[in-house]
């Protein structure tokens, strides 16, 4: 199992030596980056740090008037050694299969990857690997590493995103309310009494849930379900480079250091959906 | 030229009888699993069957919702249901998976399988890799224009259904989970709590919602036609008999009289101020002419406003007493306008001069929901049953 890492920063050896792969957000193509990556960028870490995987997120919604611009970018990425390309919207996939690209992809619909049949199908479409749902449980995603031949990739520690709109809700916020502002706000939800963050970007607006997905204590779960990677990113997380080396560690070693989960507790209690199945109900109809 | 199709929801067998009624083409209904209403009322096996064969007599059809995002668990027992519903004769499968969709071409052929709007698609290339995976129809994100649809159309040539009056989503269909953490209820497998419309407090300032308008495109119609688009859509499965008989019958109204060349201006912001007077939110046209912007949203409250305008549903006419027997809704009296309409698209408006209860006793006010009334009413129009009465003015 792998040691996957959303960076925050562009200063990329800082990472390398603690990860197994980096994960690079594509300016214009990937939503909620703090960082973005040009391709001339990405490149030049590729060539420059042959010993680490680079996956490159393009994962925004595409629109007819960027066909061809994701088309001249896919043909880039071909010429580059990168492990794979994370995709939401399938242009991408229709754009490999009619272009004959040797591109890997990532199925990453945020959160509709949620089964392994599915996941079978997009491997027999030529998908390599899958980020699976974070609102799935840890058994599901046991079943799916088990059944599907696909790799499967698991966020375990972030802030998680939780939704993306295409409106500009917070410049829209402020123009209602009369007020000036960054691109951020921060709600709160008043039953649960939770925090999320707003954040708008050219493409639109995301939702984070303020809290710390910590999934440190299921590593070894999904290390023993042979999960192919885990999945870091770094935006709102402290001390990120140390959680990042201390991981490697911990699955190089088996996933049998109790210090590292108590170490860790520290990220706090959240773990997400891993425990906790989401509600589905639907009524009996009357006869 | 094939005419385009008017699509309403129907949330159970009444709905659709009576959406089909007044002028519907096709319907879309949930059944028992894997549709995304959850609290819908949906419909049994048997009523499945009981709605495609009422369709099918009057030469319309129904299509069947199967676009949750499936999870391992529910997988089980899916590939008996679809072709248990098959067998009850839908027309057509709504659909997000591409596994399922991928099932349902290879088994069923015979049955067209639509994309649902939960997949989000926005541009020609990702219709186009449906359109090789089979997919007869596309529903598209509701978040393209005008030009982007039309471009769609040109480019991949597929059938292609927009929606064009509802609800709508404030972020992009399929990628949204505010539900599931703030309610734990999966918003992608029929549970959406709509968080959207929830107050928020930011700074402990504001209170504020995310919340849109609704969809409105009646004053698109014809737009939506020339450039090709096969079928329209109307949100709304757990929608009243009320909202949909006025919704679909306004806008049966407006494609009849575009394709007829008869659709004026003054008519349209008639049929404008009818679809408004059924609506209880405010409405735009979000994403069809310009990016949506901050008027498109609202920011306080839910902003839903209770419509009380439904006076009931007629039974029967007897037209020797000249007596309208009713189900009564909503509060009236004797001195009332109201407006009486027919599935057939006849309207007659009075004033209400007599007035009986259930054991004919001449009474003034009408004054308690789900009993029966009889209404006089000397008229030449042909009252039929799922005929409606509405309040002009007090």
């Amino acid at each position: 199992m792998k040691v996957l890492v959303e960076v925050n920063s562009k200063d990329i050896a800082n990472y390398v030596d603690s990860c197994d792969a980096l994960l690079l957000g594509l300016e214009d193509f990937s939503v909620l980056n703090s960082v973005t990556f040009s391709l001339d960028e990405i490149e030049e870490i590729v060539n420059k740090y042959p010993k680490v995987e680079v996956f490159v997120k393009m994962d925004k919604n595409i629109f007819n008037n960027e066909i061809a611009s994701l088309r001249q970018t896919l043909l880039k990425l071909e010429q580059i050694d990168i492990c794979g390309v994370f995709f939401y919207d399938l242009a991408i996939l229709e754009l490999k299969q009619e272009l004959s690209l040797s591109l890997n992809l990532v199925w990453s619909q945020t959160h509709m990857v949620t089964n392994y049949r599915t996941c079978n199908y997009y491997y027999n479409q030529g998908v390599q690997y899958a980020l699976l749902s974070k609102e799935i449980t840890l058994d599901e995603i046991v079943d799916i590493s088990t059944n599907s031949s696909i790799q499967t990739i698991v966020e375990v520690v972030s802030l998680p995103s939780v939704g993306y709109s295409r409106r500009k809700l917070v410049h829209n916020y402020y123009e209602h309310f009369g007020k000036q502002g960054d691109s951020t706000l921060s709600i709160l939800e008043k039953m649960t009494n939770k925090k999320y963050l707003v954040k708008e970007e050219k493409s639109g607006t995301g939702f984070f849930l303020n809290e710390i997905l910590n999934g440190t204590s299921v590593i070894s779960r999904l290390y023993q379900a042979k999960v192919d990677y885990v999945l870091f990113r770094e935006e709102g997380i402290l001390s990120f480079l140390e959680l990042i080396r201390d991981t490697k560690k911990y699955i190089a070693d088996g996933c049998i250091d109790s210090s590292y989960v108590e170490k860790y507790k520290k990220l706090g209690d959240s773990t997400g959906f891993f425990f906790k199945k989401t509600i589905y109900r639907v009524k009996k109809c009357k006869e | 030229m094939q005419r385009i199709e008017l699509l309403s929801p129907a949330g159970d067998i009444e709905r659709l009888k009576v959406t089909l009624l007044y002028g519907a083409d096709a319907v879309y209904i949930g059944g028992e699993k894997y549709g995304l209403r959850a609290n819908a009322t949906n419909f049994s096996l048997s009523q499945i069957k009981e709605g495609c064969d009422f369709a099918h007599r009057l030469g319309k059809k129904v299509y069947l919702t199967l676009n949750i995002v499936f999870h391992n668990e529910d997988m089980e027992g899916v590939y008996e249901y679809i072709s248990a519903v098959v067998g009850a004769g839908i027309d057509a499968f709504i659909v997000s998976d591409p596994f399922i969709i991928s099932y349902i071409k290879k088994n069923f052929p015979q049955v067209e399988v639509h994309l649902s709007t939960q997949d989000s698609t926005t541009n020609y290339k990702t219709v186009q890799y449906f359109q090789k995976q089979g997919v007869d129809r596309v529903v598209l994100a509701r978040e393209v224009s005008l030009d982007e649809i039309e471009q769609i159309i040109e480019k991949t040539g597929i059938d292609i259904e927009v929606f064009i009056h509802g609800a709508m989503c404030t972020c992009y269909s399929g990628r949204c989970a505010l539900s599931n953490y703030v309610t734990n209820r999966d918003a992608n497998r029929g549970g959406c709590a709509q968080v959207c419309r929830f107050s928020f407090a930011v700074d402990g300032e504001n209170d504020f919602t995310f919340a849109t308008k609704d969809n409105n495109l009646a004053r698109y119609i014809g737009k939506l036609i020339d450039i090709g688009v096969t079928s329209l859509k109307v949100e709304g499965r757990m929608r009243s008999l009320y909202y949909l008989a006025t919704v679909i019958g306004t806008y049966r109204e407006i494609i009849d009289r575009y394709y007829h060349n008869t659709l004026t201006e003054d008519i349209l912001e008639v049929l404008e101020e009818r679809l408004s007077r059924v609506a209880n939110r405010a409405v735009s046209t979000h994403y069809l002419l310009k990016e949506a912007n901050h008027d498109d949203q609202y920011y306080t409250g839910r902003n839903e406003a209770s419509n009380q305008d439904y006076l009931g549903q007629v039974i029967s006419y007897d037209i020797n007493q000249k007596l309208i027997k009713i189900y009564e809704r909503n509060y009236f009296e004797v001195g009332d306008t109201v407006e009486l309409f027919t599935p057939q698209g006849e309207r007659v408006s009075f004033v209400i001069e007599k007035l009986y209860d259930e054991d004919m006793n001449q009474i003034d006010v009408a004054r308690h929901p789900d009993n029966i009334y009889y209404i006089y009413l000397d008229t030449p129009i042909v009252i039929n049953a799922y005929s409606m009465i509405r309040l002009l003015h007090h």
